[in-house]
């Protein structure tokens, strides 16, 4: 059955939506040196400046633009939403389409594990990490990307079996073809629609997770994120700088999820044809 | 359902989480015991208080001795120490966690139940401009983190309007009891409440709404209307009953999500529950505390993990024990 | 109590009933049959307000216009005054209650009893239905297919309601088990109305004393269930009895030709229907009612086709043919049975007019045959014993079949070869053009008297008189021959005059049968009863001597015929 992902996804009010809010933070993320004049870690005048036309968000408590900070910011969680995102998918493509096609004790021993793990809050983990390791960039999103595959290994894993037993796979064999071959050139590419969906998924969680350990405190302190944005700005929650300061660094996040959401929830349409038919939005 | 696939995936989970809690001090180059108490705790320490240690861990044995000392500390209740609290990692831990158990469970409850109802509305009238709105609308408040929402909720009912404490959860050296403590409780729990509840309201509402909509279209629906039952029974007695059970199924899943949320949202209203205490920690370097959190949280996730497996069957009659 | 008038539903653009009419008095029962994809169950739906499709019509319940009322009032009704028992299909239960909550639940519903009343009767009808105490607290899934058919039942009576109506109550179930509760809903007989959707013959058998036969959206025939079952007069009705398996009729099974469509106007069966004329393809007929018998067709119900009246022949002295009356309906085959010397041969000869002077009127159609033109021999046809005889040995096979055409002056040369070959293929002969080229003495003798049936048939005739056709042929190939005709009759909708000694062969193949003795009919009736419940001695000694395979003393086969 042919279904165009990404045609569905356009056709969907919510979808379209949610494709134009993430088009915006990208566009913005891409062309953030041009969107601020003033370079975001650098102290470029006094603290707590309310706005004005030089510094359109005003300053923040070290005198960095936060308007700057905050342009900045959509780099970097898209940075580590998509590479997160990638990463898993990798990860769960491996497991979950070697775990469907080798079977036998292999697939019962990485399914346990892959549900034991699954059990286990992820959050408190890298909490517990990031205790002992300072975690930089790079760190960081390798310890997001081991933490979340598991949930899309799961599916793949199940989108495979049913695979597995499809015409075209099996006649493939019969041609002699190697487990690799079928995996490489008939499974993984008919994968497609769930992959494109746990892509997504993978990037939402992770942009989440990024800004709420950069509010925890936890993260590269040279990195511009939203959370850390944020965390900043609730300690001066008593003084009247949250209304340029916090809210549009909330705000942002927020738009950037919602945009994921929304996507997701198309593709996810596209998926189960049970929610199609009447669904107008 | 509880059978022995999932003991043994809970079985692994336990393992994984202990074996963690472990390594980790120990892979820190360098004193593992300056790993395992931080150096601010280290510096205050005696010479001979050092070797107490350095034998109550086993740490100039081999690696396997130090493990079988470490569970079999564990087994004892006994922890670790917190040198900044002053008291046995334990105690500390025990003394925050109610006040998590309280919001978590609160919160997990409503935005469950609510989830459910609003799903159960909105899988009725699918496709009509009410559903519609709900749906782009749970969203998109999905979209908005926790500790986002939690800020927002502070400083409007907080700072503007000033109906809500700004932080704690009780009223500090008030010396309230019964009703008016009571009260207390409540007026300081709503809004960490009320943050957690509206961020994990979309989970429940989506999984129950796009349920109804496969058992509106099932036989026994039509039997039903054919009963002449009012809208309401139809709705919940039996369209309801059906749709409301896999969200039964990954409440436990669910528990974890909202357990990490209640750890940004107590930092933001300065909640007393282990969240809290576990950001404090972090700033203290208080290791003993940071893994006792991560411990005893972690596992009771899995408890409750596990509690939902044994109670599912009650609710669902298709599923039994499988022998 | 109810009544239908002019219903039409509508799904789209598909028109599933069109114009039905149905009554229904208080305690009575009626059982609507249909195939499926007539609509029955929309029907059923429609009465209760349940079907999502464009209603159109009237039907009235008492002093209630059910299509007017509104939906809270409706809720009212279901279940109170009229409760259905839908088809027993997976998930038609909810699965997260209790078989006893379900049956309990209408009446709490509704206001009639409290809780633990509720339960107390709802575990009453369980128990009635079948169901001990300790299956009360299962779950749906929980119970065999028989079990939820009892439940359905128990759950339907709950609220004891006026009218029942009942989607295949007994379809998937095991004798044992429909008989036990045929008989138990048979016992509420008289308080509530039974209205049973079914395409089961048997199923309305055993629960409606009426019978009202859909199709095409609208009912072609209504009358008492014994009386529709053993004599229809819907040619529909009567092919519907023939299609279906049971162990009352004798004839072999056939099918109704073509397929059903929607047909745009007149009578929704004339496509498939064996005596169709020009009207009923304009006009819709509407049920018209005598003797207690609704029939809807424009030609009144099944035609008769040919019928003699006081017929005799005589041969000098010798009375061959004496006073006989006879007719043959449209589509049927009746089966003239005798010993030689009877007069039955004579009698089909004097019919198709090689006896030319007789006693006695022959109407076709009930019009006097006063000569025997070629317009009588364009309806009517004979195959003789021996097709040997019957064809001649100088004509081919294409030019014997092609006579009859050439004779008529039908068509020009390409068009009777075209009808002569199409022919040929029909009674399952090899259309080469060396097959057609073949003369009669290099053929066998199943190929001869397939050869004269094509000729008979080329012209395309409503009756067909077969005179002991398989006598010359041996067992296997007279079996073959047999099985033609049944199919021809199917396929063309011809009426049948066959002619045998054999009463055996007779009972297989005809759907009335005459016992001629002497030049008399001595004893003529449906095949089925005439073959186990013959009143003539002679019919019953024609009976016991017939072809039967019997075992022996020592446990070798022999034929006693």
């Amino acid at each position: 059955m042919h279904i165009d992902v990404k045609k569905e996804i356009k056709r969907s009010n919510i979808g379209r939506a949610g494709l134009s809010l993430l088009l915006l933070v990208v566009v913005i993320a891409v062309l953030a040196p041009l969107l601020s004049s003033y370079d975001p870690v650098q102290q470029s005048a006094g603290s707590l400046l309310s706005p004005s036309g030089s510094h359109w968000l005003g300053t923040n408590h070290v005198g960095q633009d936060i308007w700057s900070q905050l342009i900045y910011g959509a780099r970097t969680s898209l940075l580590v939403g998509f590479s997160v995102g990638i990463i898993s998918l990798l990860l769960g493509i491996l497991f979950g389409v070697s775990a469907a096609l080798v079977g036998g004790l292999y697939d019962k021993i990485v399914m346990r594990i892959v549900d034991a793990l699954i059990v286990i809050p992820m959050v408190i983990v890298v909490i517990l990490v990031a205790a002992y390791i300072k975690p930089d960039l790079p760190v960081l999103i390798l310890l997001l990307s081991v933490l979340s595959w598991q949930g899309g290994a799961r599916v793949i894993r199940a989108q495979t079996l049913s695979l597995k037993e499809s015409g075209h796979v099996n006649v493939s064999r019969t041609f002699g073809a190697s487990r690799l071959y079928v995996a490489w050139r008939h499974i993984i590419p008919d994968l497609g629609p769930i992959l494109l969906v746990e892509f997504i998924y993978g990037v939402r969680r992770a942009v989440f997770i990024e800004a709420g350990l950069a509010f925890l405190g936890i993260g590269d302190p040279m990195l511009i994120s939203w959370g850390m944005m944020m965390r900043d700005a609730m300690s001066f929650s008593y003084l009247n700088v949250w209304q340029w300061w916090l809210v549009p660094a909330g705000v942002a996040l927020s738009l950037t999820i919602i945009g994921l959401t929304f996507v997701s929830h198309a593709a996810e349409s596209v998926l189960d044809p049970r929610l199609r038919g009447a669904e107008v939005a | 359902m509880l059978n022995k696939r999932n003991l043994i995936t809970y079985g692994i989970a336990f393992l994984i989480i202990i074996a963690l809690n472990f390594l980790m001090p120990r892979m820190m180059p360098g004193d593992p015991l300056m790993a395992i108490y931080g150096d601010e705790a280290l510096v205050a320490m005696t010479p001979e208080f050092k070797a107490q240690l350095v034998e109550g861990f086993a740490l100039d044995k081999p690696l396997w001795q130090q493990f079988g000392a470490y569970v079999l500390a564990l087994f004892q209740g006994d922890m670790g120490y917190s040198y900044y609290y002053n008291a046995s990692v334990f105690n500390v831990i025990m003394g925050s966690l109610p006040w998590t158990l309280l919001v978590v469970g609160s919160s997990l409850v409503l935005s469950t139940l609510i989830g459910i109802v609003l799903g159960i509305e909105s899988g009725w009238r699918r496709g009509s401009r009410t559903d519609r709105t709900m749906l782009a609308g749970l969203m998109s408040l999905n979209g908005f983190p926790d500790f986002f929402l939690g800020l927002v909720l502070l400083i409007v009912f907080g700072i503007l309007l000033g109906v809500a404490p700004l932080s704690g959860a009780l009223t500090p050296y008030s010396g309230l009891s019964g009703l008016t403590l009571l009260l207390d409780v409540l007026r300081h729990m709503a809004l960490p409440v009320a943050a957690l509840t509206l961020a994990h309201l979309a989970g429940g509402y989506l999984l129950t709404r796009n349920t109804m909509i496969t058992v509106l279209k099932a036989p026994f629906m039509l039997t039903a209307r054919a009963k002449g039952l009012s809208q309401k029974a139809l709705k919940y007695r039996h369209a309801g009953r059906n749709s409301m059970l896999p969200v039964l199924t990954v409440t436990g899943i669910w528990l974890g999500r909202v357990v990490t949320g209640a750890l940004f949202v107590e930092l933001v209203f300065a909640y007393p529950g282990v969240g809290y205490l576990t950001y404090q920690a972090l700033l203290t370097r208080d290791y003993p505390l940071i893994q006792g959190v991560f411990l005893i949280v972690t596992i009771a996730v899995l408890i409750a993990n596990f509690a939902v497996d044994l109670l599912y069957p009650k609710l669902d009659p298709r599923v039994s024990y499988a022998h | 109590m109810l009544e239908i008038s002019d219903l039409h539903v509508s799904y789209g653009q598909d028109m599933v009933l069109n114009g039905l009419d149905l009554r229904l008095s208080d305690g009575e029962s009626l059982a609507v049959i249909g195939e499926s994809g007539t609509g029955k169950t929309t029907l059923g739906l429609s009465i209760m307000r349940l079907t999502e499709g464009k209603v159109q019509g009237s039907i009235r319940f008492d002093e209630h216009e059910l299509l007017n009322l509104s939906e809270g009032e409706m809720q009212a009704i279901r279940w109170n005054r009229v409760a259905m028992v839908f088809q027993n299909v997976n998930n038609v239960l909810n699965p997260v209650h209790s078989i006893l909550e379900q049956v309990a639940e209408p009446m709490i519903e509704h206001r009639l009893r409290r809780r633990g009343e509720a339960r107390t009767r709802a575990g009453e009808l369980l128990e009635k239905f079948g169901l001990p105490r300790e299956r009360f607290s299962a779950y749906p899934h929980q119970l065999s297919g028989g079990e939820q058919q009892r439940v359905l039942l128990a759950m339907a009576l709950a609220n004891d309601p006026d009218l029942l109506i009942l989607d295949e109550p007994l379809s998937s179930l095991d004798v044992t088990t429909k008989e036990e509760l045929g008989d138990l809903l048979r016992m509420t007989d008289g308080r509530h109305a039974r209205l049973v959707i079914s395409h089961d013959l048997d199923t309305a058998s055993r629960l409606a004393d009426k019978l009202a036969v859909l199709y095409g959206g609208k009912i072609v025939e209504i009358g008492a269930t014994r009386e529709i079952l053993q004599r229809p007069r819907h040619p529909y009705t009567r092919a519907l009895i023939r299609a279906y398996p049971n162990m009352t009729t004798v004839k072999d099974l056939q099918g109704i030709k073509g397929r059903m469509t929607r047909p745009v106007s007149g009578c929704p069966f004339h496509p498939r229907c064996t005596q169709a004329i020009d009207m009923c393809s304009e006009i819709i007929p509407q049920l018209n009612w005598s003797q207690g018998r609704g029939i809807a067709c424009h030609r009144g119900g099944i035609a008769t086709l040919l019928s003699v009246v006081n017929l005799s022949k005589s041969f000098g002295s010798l009375k061959a043919v004496d006073s006989v009356n006879l007719s043959i309906e449209s589509g049927e085959t009746l089966a003239l049975v005798g010993q030689s010397g009877s007069g039955k041969t004579t009698l089909a000869k004097t019919v198709i007019g090689l006896y030319p002077e007789f006693d006695g009127i022959v109407y076709l159609e009930s019009e006097e045959v006063t000569s025997r033109g070629k317009a009588f021999y364009k309806r009517v046809q004979m195959i003789f014993q021996n097709p040997g005889e019957s064809l001649s040995h100088r004509l081919s096979v294409l030019e014997s079949v092609m006579e009859p055409l050439e004779i008529q002056s039908v068509g020009n040369k390409e068009q009777r070869r075209g009808k002569a070959i199409q022919t040929i293929g029909e009674v399952e002969l090899p259309q080469t053009e060396d097959f057609l080229d073949t003369y009669p003495h290099h053929l066998s003798g199943g190929e001869l008297q397939r050869v004269a049936i094509a000729r008979a048939l080329v012209l395309d005739p409503d009756l067909l008189i077969a005179d002991e056709p398989t006598s010359f042929l041996d067992a296997s190939i007279g079996a073959k021959i047999l099985k033609l005709l049944l199919n021809l009759q199917e396929h063309r909708g011809l009426s049948m005059l066959y002619i045998t000694h054999d009463i055996a062969a007779a009972r297989k193949i005809s759907d009335r049968i005459a016992v001629m003795l002497d030049g008399r009919i001595i004893e003529e009736g449906p095949s089925n009863m005439i073959v186990t419940a013959p009143e003539q001695p002679y019919t019953k000694h024609l009976l016991r001597s017939a072809s039967s395979l019997a075992l022996s003393g020592d446990g070798a086969l022999s034929d006693s015929s």
